[in-house]
């Protein structure tokens, strides 16, 4: 678990949650997210991703425990749930189940302008969030004519013209291919580069591995282990036992230092890494 | 489908909807005023020349759209125009006909026909978005635009849902016979049923994540020179009006 400081900026102690069917959401999780960090949240499905950012972003409120922003109870009247949603922004799973309105300016606009914005700012911060993820030239398309990738960019788009500090992303690479996926990760790296605090929810633990800061894994409902993204190739066989796999590069780097083919030191994060570090002890042998 | 695409791709696209309403709201009044039959033709082709020329709807895409509703008109004019009667001998029924029904029937359908006319040109012009968009700026109640973009938003995704269950369950033999397809339809609706449910928590959710308490608000697009399309519509609207009132 990780130990709340200045820098935590959201915060969840002891949350509980059970849906009116009785299933679990949350089960007493505590899990705090870094100010300015990328932060991936891992867990096999039914682990509580989603309820956790439902209740970040004040939609779903825990029956036992809080949620702290910046230290303090999260607010749950009408001003405070505007003020929270304005600085936690939440991208869906599904982007059909997030879109509102068949046009993209129009649904990219919704979010501002429940936020009161002026007419010109609303206008502004569109046409910004719009070239922000690449989709400037499909402002006046239908969403409907739209890729599925598109339309999970209209939807990070939706949530950036909120101007939030924090990012919530559940499962953003799911169904996209390798191509949208690389797209989409430079979309997220220049956010951050922006300053913004990046969380998402994956199962793809290499890219985790390769992408975030701190990675967060989420068991049944509780956060169950919580390291900077480095620490990985040293906790492979706690990885294991989770379930969620473990980062191929990692792996695949312990076992050439094993059999002496490869430099020890601070393991590779990427394929590409691990590729410049073989070419570079070629080039020395 | 094909309205939906062209009302994106014609070339009056970026015209004000509310000239291109005003012109059809004039071009339906118009059909109403029709002083005969052939004024009526002659309004209805004028309105599908300016569809089809002015907006570029291709003729064939043209007749293919309006073919259903075409039907409809032509079976509804076709029992104004003949009625059934009793005749002494066998087969005692039959149909009658008279030059006042005939005529009254023809001038019911041209009208008809120019009101039909007048709507395909909004609705192959001009996005639903762009006329919801419309009536919320001029004060239509904010539950019903609401509801009107949620049903919008909402037909394509299961559109496509539909889409993909029917494929699955062709895929597995679903519709191989009638008993087959009434039980994979049966499914299919129980399915789309849960799933609408399911899709309407997601959307509320959603709306709440962006701040939503209240009516939907979305940005009103922009277009240009608002005021000579205005003009322009009115003008055109008010021509056929005057041209309804000619006695041909």
């Amino acid at each position: 678990m990780t130990i709340p400081d200045s820098a935590t900026i959201m915060e969840l102690r002891e949350a509980s949650y059970r849906y009116p069917d009785g299933s679990r959401g949350l089960d007493q999780c505590s899990i705090s997210f870094e100010r300015g960090m990328r932060t991936a949240v891992l867990g096999l499905n039914g682990a509580g991703k989603t309820t956790l950012f439902l209740q970040c972003n004040g939609v779903l409120r825990p029956q036992t425990g809080k949620v702290l922003l910046d230290g303090t109870p999260l607010n749950y009247g009408r001003q405070g749930l505007s003020n929270l949603r304005s600085r936690i922004g939440l991208v869906f799973q599904n982007p059909d189940a997030q879109l509102f309105s068949a046009s993209v300016r129009e649904d990219v606009s919704f979010g501002p302008l429940n936020l009161g914005l002026s007419i010109s700012v609303v206008r502004d911060r569109v046409e910004q969030s719009l070239a922000a993820v690449g989709m400037s030239e499909y402002a006046d398309r239908p969403v409907h004519a739209l890729s599925y990738g598109q339309k999970k960019r209209v939807c990070i788009a939706g949530v950036l013209a909120m101007a939030p500090e924090v990012l919530i992303l559940d499962e953003p690479m799911g169904g996209l291919d390798a191509a949208m996926q690389a797209e989409l990760a430079a979309v997220l790296d220049q956010l951050h580069d922006n300053g913004m605090t990046i969380i998402i929810a994956t199962h793809d633990i290499d890219f985790a591995y390769q992408w975030a800061d701190r990675i967060n894994v989420l068991e049944a409902g509780r956060c169950a282990a919580s390291w900077h993204a480095t620490e990985l190739p040293r906790v492979i066989d706690k990885l294991k036992r989770f379930g969620i796999g473990v980062p191929k590069v990692a792996e695949l780097h312990r076992h050439l230092v094993d059999a002496g083919l490869a430099a020890g030191g601070q393991p590779p994060r990427s394929h590409q890494q691990l590729l410049h570090q073989l070419a570079a002890l070629c080039q020395v042998q | 489908m094909l309205i939906e695409q062209f009302s994106y791709s014609n070339r009056w696209r970026q015209v004000h909807p509310a000239a291109k309403s005003v012109f059809t709201l004039c071009g339906m009044i118009a059909g109403f005023l029709a002083h005969s039959p052939i004024t009526a033709s002659i309004m209805a082709l004028l309105l599908i020349a300016v569809t089809c020329l002015g907006a570029r709807i291709p003729l064939a895409s043209y007749v293919r759209v309006s073919a259903a509703p075409l039907f409809f008109l032509l079976v509804s004019g076709t029992t104004l125009a003949v009625s059934l009667g009793w005749q002494g001998g066998f087969p005692w029924l039959c149909l009658e006909s008279s030059q006042a029904q005939l005529f009254a029937a023809a001038h019911v359908a041209g009208r008809s026909l120019v009101c039909l006319t007048a709507l395909l040109f909004l609705a192959l012009t001009t996005p639903l978005n762009d006329l919801i968009a419309l009536l919320r700026r001029i004060g239509f109640p904010a539950v019903l635009t609401d509801l009107m973009t949620l049903c919008y938003r909402t037909l394509f995704v299961f559109v496509e849902a539909t889409h993909d269950i029917t494929t699955a369950q062709s895929s597995r033999l679903g519709y191989a016979s009638p008993r087959l397809a009434l039980h994979s339809l049966g499914i299919m609706v129980a399915s789309l049923t849960v799933q609408i449910w399911q899709r309407s928590l997601a959307l509320h959710q959603s709306a709440l994540s962006r701040a939503n308490d209240g009516p939907l608000c979305f940005l009103t697009p922009d277009y240009p020179a608002v005021a000579g399309s205005l003009f322009v519509g009115i003008l055109a609207g008010c021509a056929l009006i005057a041209l309804a009132m000619v006695r041909i």
